[in-house]
């Protein structure tokens, strides 16, 4: 993926994938932070790559990124996983951010996300159901995701894929209602 | 709530977006971080690991060329004996191989000196002194040889008078060795004869270079009226021998401008040659140097 590739894609991706961890983290701070993460670790194992193959070794173990989408969701997934593990013991510090190649600017990027109060309440119910449910509802139904491509994030078929988008959308019409 | 507007109310989710210029910044912040890593990591790697493995089949080689040269100079200090001494031996073949004809005997005669003065560093080698003895006697019977094969005499000249002032220490050195007193002198006796023959060869090639103008003017004199006789045979010639034989007397004249009798002697032989191919009765006389 040369530089132009990848700028392609992280306009492509970057609001989806912000959203997605959004989802999950509730907090628009933290989400900015692991969106940054995902994508710098997608863009150095991209890196990593091109440098291998521009040094002329035969240096195997660098591997190009086949399916960069899937690439960049599974690493936000992880990011999530570890910050939920690490949550309760230490916040993620402004040098661990800059040991990861994330440059705190000096400038405030804080900004609201204001939704309606049904809205905000559906935000709640998502959170509050199956991580797995929540993930492949956000995916197809905010990200317009196929279930081929939900499928390569999940490293499961289609049809796996199909049934648990089901059984999430069943779920989160049941809570919803709960709600009502 | 229904299924349909649920779908609804979460595509409406689409709207949460992260902030323009934050977005543009960590994209900008992303780049620049790799430009600088992708120029500084190939330099590390190229003097780290890559670079070994590039040329891991060239080092191997010159490793193999660096101990090959080492073995070859160190069996250069051995003595007979010594598991490299047939190194050193195969090596001093190989020089005198590779050296060029009219300079053997110079190189042959450097080599029998040195066998000679290894021979005086060993005592306990008796069967090793009496085949290098051997050996030695059978270059130095060469030399003569190889010297009377030198095609210019001027060459021969100049080579067997190197070879004489060289071969003065031989029986000096012949003296020195662990030899048996009857092989010594077996010994002694080939490198003095040797060292006639070679002076020998000085004299009579000094004669022959000292009488060369006399010998060329005379076969000059023949050839021209062989020319002069034979004109009317001339046109049978192929025209390729014309043209040597043009060129050959092109070159004596140059030869005679810059006062080389014997180059210009060596082409008078050629000539002759090309004369006797046509099955001529007239024979020029044939007082050359060589004869």
């Amino acid at each position: 993926m040369t530089e132009q590739e990848f700028t392609h894609f992280y306009n492509n991706n970057i609001d989806k994938v912000f959203r997605f961890i959004y989802f999950r983290v509730d907090r628009i701070e933290i989400a900015q932070d692991l969106t940054a993460q995902a994508f710098l670790k997608c863009w150095q194992t991209n890196k990593d790559y091109l440098v291998s193959r521009s040094a002329r070794n035969n240096d195997n173990s660098k591997m190009a990124i086949k399916n960069p989408q899937a690439f960049v969701y599974r690493i936000a997934r992880n990011q999530i996983i570890d910050f939920y593990r690490q949550k309760n013991k230490t916040p993620i510090s402004l040098e661990e951010l800059k040991e990861k190649g994330i440059e705190i600017p000096q400038k405030s990027f804080v900004f609201k996300i204001e939704l309606s109060f049904e809205m905000e309440n559906l935000k709640k119910v998502l959170q509050r159901i199956k991580p797995t449910y929540s993930e492949v509802i956000i995916w197809h139904y905010v990200d317009n995701l196929s279930t081929k491509e939900i499928a390569q994030i999940l490293d499961k078929n289609e049809n796996n894929v199909r049934v648990l988008l089901h059984r999430a959308l069943e779920t989160l019409k049941k809570e919803v209602n709960k709600e009502v | 709530m229904l299924e349909k507007d649920l779908i609804e109310q979460l595509n409406k989710f689409q709207e949460i977006k992260p902030n323009k210029d934050w977005t543009h910044w960590l994209l900008s912040n992303i780049l620049l971080k790799s430009h600088q890593e992708i120029i500084i990591k190939p330099r590390v790697k190229l003097v780290s690991f890559s670079f070994i493995h590039q040329y891991q089949k060239a080092l191997v080689s010159a490793a193999f060329v660096v101990l090959f040269v080492s073995t070859f100079a160190f069996a250069q200090t051995t003595l007979p004996g010594n598991l490299l001494y047939p190194v050193k031996t195969l090596t001093q073949i190989t020089r005198l191989f590779l050296t060029p004809k009219d300079y053997k005997p110079v190189i042959r005669l450097e080599i029998a000196k040195a066998r000679l003065s290894d021979m005086a560093k060993i005592t306990d080698q008796e069967q090793a002194i009496a085949l290098m003895s051997q050996n030695i006697q059978k270059d130095l019977q060469t030399i003569p040889q190889e010297l009377k094969n030198i095609q210019k005499k001027q060459k021969t000249l100049e080579i067997s008078q190197q070879v004489q002032s060289e071969s003065k220490d031989l029986t000096n050195m012949i003296s020195k060795t662990q030899l048996q007193p009857q092989d010594k002198e077996t010994l002694d006796k080939t490198a003095k004869d040797t060292q006639a023959q070679v002076l020998a060869l000085i004299i009579d090639t000094q004669e022959e270079i000292n009488q060369c103008p006399t010998s060329f003017q005379n076969q000059l004199t023949d050839l021209q009226k062989y020319f002069t006789d034979n004109v009317q045979t001339l046109v049978q010639w192929p025209i390729d021998d014309i043209t040597k034989v043009r060129t050959f007397l092109g070159d004596i004249g140059n030869d005679v401008k810059a006062g080389n009798c014997l180059e210009a002697m060596v082409k008078i032989d050629s000539i002759n040659q090309i004369l006797q191919i046509h099955s001529l009765d007239i024979k020029v006389e044939t007082s050359t140097p060589e004869n």
